[in-house]
């Protein structure tokens, strides 16, 4: 691999994620509305009650985000700030700064998400192979139909339909939340099994669901990849069927699930919003719906900011591994 | 390839094991990153009071370490209401003023002074005895720092200054005559000046500084209670083991122990959760969803117990409002001929399954406001503002030149129909606005409703044509409520202006600027200006009464009892509220 194709990879990295802030910036503006007069609004009449000032407040606080000065020149410190990685303050959590509100949901939405694509990826795969294969057992083309039909029904309603079965009539797995109430954190086997027992539910959902999206894709490949030479090849030359079904078949159907996959790990610190809503999960998802609803420009740069730099930087790196995961593609000059 | 990239190549199955190595340790982050925070003692459930409440953070706190109501992020709602104690707590149910910091207060006869006595022996959590100092302190950073904290603009325009003469003396001189200065620094509902220990805030920038630091015992505070543990997942906030007021005998030590808030995950989970008795206290819920709790748990009760309206009235009283500034509706008959077109007992009863009230007055029916309300009972006889009569409304509109068009909706002279396009937001509008739109355009108005997400700045600004919000008003005197439809003060000079309904009328101001240098204790002054304000309020109608506002908390009686009920109604129930400390001492475990 040639160092300059490196640099015009990384070079196009950074145009992406310039135009990415870019947007990032302008987007949430475009609304017109004003999120430090939203945020004293929504304060000030919680109770129902207009407190006096709200005026010189919001003057107040402009000044203080720096909202009060032209936009370009808004989005001048924006571009700065952005290149420290520095989100400034938030405003409906003011003086809580974006960054550490951040790193807070990361770890929850990066275990729940991380391990659920990485699961349903690797069952998914597994199973759209299989049911690709002919010597397969047979009792395996009956799961195809429910695999397809969950993969049809969004990640939050499903959810709603295993709390409502398993949390609350069951009452096998908690309900919603990090870890129980009242349970304090500390690296205990108890806390722990409680961090994985209220994972199980939103994870269940996300799991069950996406499997069948990666299977039916599997599958699809596997087809394919059946129909080469090669791999008439490989039955000519009388290879253990195991043999061709993982090193001929599976190796090269392979790929393109790969690629999804990095996607998909790229973006699961957008986390599945809704899940981690309904779930009351504290990650990224959850943090992205409130910033959003509460207008707090400043975290929904940095979120989506952190979201647009990691599928950039999953691109990236899956550019670069990709000769070494499939030897046929090569970055040398001819 | 040479033997030296040979020995550094990564194998496929050292790259599988690195990467399931990585995942696991991804899997249990967030055991990693909670694991670094103290361990607090293990409270037993039947001592644990656990709560779920939204303000306005779904699923995680962000909030968590704003222990200082004053940071703009912060928001008492959220816990550290109970944390920072009040000269005086307020109950609009019993009409009961409780002298709590302090022990008196005298106004001068010209309402420019204020002298208050504080409590001796109040010492703060860190062992600093309390004094005026703090009050006075308090009061002079809200003047100085005016725009830039809660109540600051408030006490500014007000008080010229605060001195503590004495350990437990302060004097506060006005600019203004201010009768009600003491009372609105007293808790209740949302409104009430936070006391603040100086020998901690002094020195801080209020707006920035968190006041949360488990380890030092932040946040001080004189009230019973500590900060043990709060992250984005949970609050949790423990007895402590001594408490002034307990010392002194106002109030009984608290049996809650431990105090956990929950962030809310939506109605339907908090609801489940208050089937399983996970959570004891929960947010106010939907009317639809009691008979299922009351199925799945009989013992959670509310304020009316297992009957409708399944909560108590709320200080919020809700209207239609239309904008008087906007023809056609600066035309009084027209937005009397609206009224007269509205079945409230329809939107009580497909609104909320018939679990609410009608109000025909913009406040709430509390016993201190009840003779008010009773005072104008002729003017109401003669001006039903609840009258349901659409032939009363066609006359009005038929009287004033409107006529009915093909469509069945009334245009003017022009062809211009009633337009009333309606904005709300989540608290009322989904429930309400829908019937009221269909009544509306079956009577010929052609009204529709939408709820945009910048509702409240539209709203606060004038850019809209109807609404439907609520009044925070009035609770024990009339002045708050007819504040709120004043359109210009001489008494308070640059004071802020609520008048949501944008109209104006000379007379009606005059008598707000009466009301307001009027002392609250004298009775039958404020009784004569609340009717003559009504005798121009009511005709005028600026905007048009719907419901009561209801807050329906659901209570769990599994672990704990004596919550406030019809029966025991020592305080309103809402534990968002300044006076939830009031609950919190009141509560009996079962067990």
């Amino acid at each position: 691999m040639h160092a300059d194709y490196l640099a015009k990879r990384f070079a196009v990295f950074l145009l992406i994620v310039w135009l990415a802030a870019t947007l990032n910036f302008f987007l949430p503006r475009l609304s017109g509305q004003d999120p430090v007069r939203v945020k004293l609004l929504q304060q000030a009449q919680l109770g129902g009650y207009v407190q006096t000032g709200i005026e010189a407040m919001v003057k107040e606080y402009e000044q203080r985000f720096g909202l009060d000065k032209p936009l370009w020149s808004q989005y001048v410190t924006y571009l700065k700030d952005v290149a420290r990685l520095d989100f400034n303050y938030s405003i409906a959590n003011y003086p809580r700064r974006v960054n550490e509100i951040i790193a807070e949901a990361i770890p929850w939405t990066v275990a729940l998400l991380g391990t659920t694509t990485l699961l349903s990826f690797s069952i998914g795969t597994f199973l759209g192979a299989l049911l690709a294969w002919p010597r397969a057992p047979r009792w395996m083309r009956y799961l195809m139909p429910p695999l397809w039909a969950l993969h049809a029904i969004p990640f939050f309603l499903f959810g709603l339909i295993l709390m409502y079965l398993l949390a609350f009539q069951l009452n096998v797995l908690p309900m919603f939340g990090g870890y129980s109430a009242g349970a304090f954190p500390g690296l205990t086997l108890e806390f722990v099994v409680d961090v994985i027992t209220h994972s199980i539910l939103p994870a269940m959902s996300i799991v069950l669901v996406a499997t069948g999206g990666w299977a039916l894709a599997m599958r699809g490949m596997m087809v394919t990849t059946q129909g080469e030479d090669y791999v008439t090849f490989a039955e000519a030359k009388g290879l253990k069927s195991l043999t061709i079904f993982l090193r001929y078949c599976v190796r090269n159907a392979i790929l393109p699930q790969t690629t999804a996959l990095a996607l998909a790990l790229g973006q699961i610190l957008s986390g599945a919003v809704l899940v981690e809503v309904i779930f009351g999960y504290p990650g990224v998802g959850t943090l992205l719906f409130l910033a959003i609803r509460e207008n707090d420009h400043f975290l929904i740069q940095g979120i989506v900011f952190t979201v647009v730099v990691a599928l950039g930087l999953a691109t990236l790196i899956l550019d670069v591994l990709y000769p070494w995961l499939d030897p046929r593609i090569t970055y040398r000059r001819k | 390839m040479s033997e030296r990239h040979k020995a550094k190549r990564v194998s496929r199955r050292e790259f599988i094991k690195a990467g399931t190595l990585a995942a696991g340790a991804a899997a249990l982050s967030p055991t990693l990153v909670a694991a670094q925070a103290p361990r607090p003692k293990a409270v037993p459930r039947n001592r644990t009071l656990i709560l779920t409440w939204i303000g306005s953070r779904e699923g995680r706190w962000v909030d968590y370490e704003l222990w200082n109501p004053y940071s703009l992020g912060s928001n008492h709602q959220n816990g550290p209401g109970i944390f920072y104690e009040p000269l005086a707590y307020y109950s609009a149910f019993g009409d009961k003023e409780y002298l709590w910091l302090a022990e008196s207060y005298k106004y001068s006869p010209d309402f420019k002074d204020l002298t208050i006595k504080t409590r001796t022996g109040i010492k703060w959590s860190d062992g600093v005895p309390f004094s005026a100092e703090d009050v006075a302190y308090t009061l002079n950073s809200l003047r100085d720092l005016g725009p830039k904290v809660r109540w600051g603009v408030d006490v500014q325009q007000f008080m010229q200054e605060a001195r503590a003469t004495d350990p437990n003396t302060v004097v506060i001189k006005f600019k203004l005559p201010s009768p009600r200065f003491f009372y609105f620094m007293t808790y209740k509902y949302d409104i009430g000046v936070y006391i603040v220990p100086k020998h901690i805030f002094q020195g801080q920038d209020w707006t920035t500084f968190k006041h949360f630091d488990v380890a030092k015992g932040w946040p001080v505070t004189t009230s019973p209670w500590k900060v043990v543990f709060s992250s984005p997942e949970q609050k949790v906030i423990d007895r402590r083991d001594e408490w002034w007021a307990a010392q002194a005998g106002l109030a009984p030590m608290p049996k809650v122990e431990r105090n956990i808030w929950l962030p809310n995950a939506g109605e339907q989970q908090s609801a489940q959760g208050l089937i399983t008795n996970q959570i004891d206290y929960g947010m106010s819920m939907q009317p639809a969803t009691f008979p299922t709790m009351f199925r799945g748990n009989p013992k959670i009760t509310t304020h009316s117990g297992q009957k409708p309206p399944y909560g108590y009235m709320d200080w919020w009283p809700i209207s239609l409002y239309v904008n008087n500034e906007r023809p056609p509706f600066n035309d009084k008959d027209i937005r009397w001929a609206v009224s007269y077109f509205i079945d409230r007992q329809q939107v009580v009863d497909v609104g909320y399954v018939g679990a609410s009230l009608q109000s025909p007055l913009p406040l709430p029916e509390y016993p201190a406001l009840r003779p008010y309300i009773d005072s104008v009972k002729d003017l109401l006889a003669k001006h039903n503002t609840l009258e349901f009569n659409p032939k009363k409304g066609e006359e009005l509109l038929t009287r004033k030149g409107w006529k009915k068009d093909s469509t069945g909706f009334w245009v003017d002279a022009q062809g211009n129909r009633i337009k009333l396009d309606i904005i709300g937001f989540g608290g009322s509008g989904p429930a309400i606005g829908p019937v009221i739109v269909e009544q509306l355009r079956r009577n010929g108005v052609d009204a529709s409703i939408s709820l945009p997400p910048d509702f409240d700045d539209r709203f606060q600004k004038g850019q809209y044509t109807g609404s439907i919000y609520g009044h925070g008003g009035s609770v024990n005197d009339p002045y708050h409520t007819l504040r709120l439809y004043q359109s210009v003060s001489v008494a308070v000079p640059g004071g802020h202006l609520v008048n949501f309904a944008r109209w104006k009328n000379e007379a009606y101001n005059k008598i707000v600027d009466d009301v307001y240098v009027t002392d609250m204790t004298n009775k039958a002054k404020l009784m004569e200006l609340w009717r003559k304000a009504m005798e121009i309020w009511i005709p005028e109608l600026p905007d048009i009464p719907l419901v009561h506002n209801i807050h329906r908390i659901p209570m769990s009686t599994t672990y704990w009892t004596n919550w406030p009920t019809e029966q025991n109604p020592y305080i309103n129930g809402a534990f968002w509220h300044l006076t939830y400390a009031i609950v919190l001492w009141n509560l009996q475990p079962t067990q």
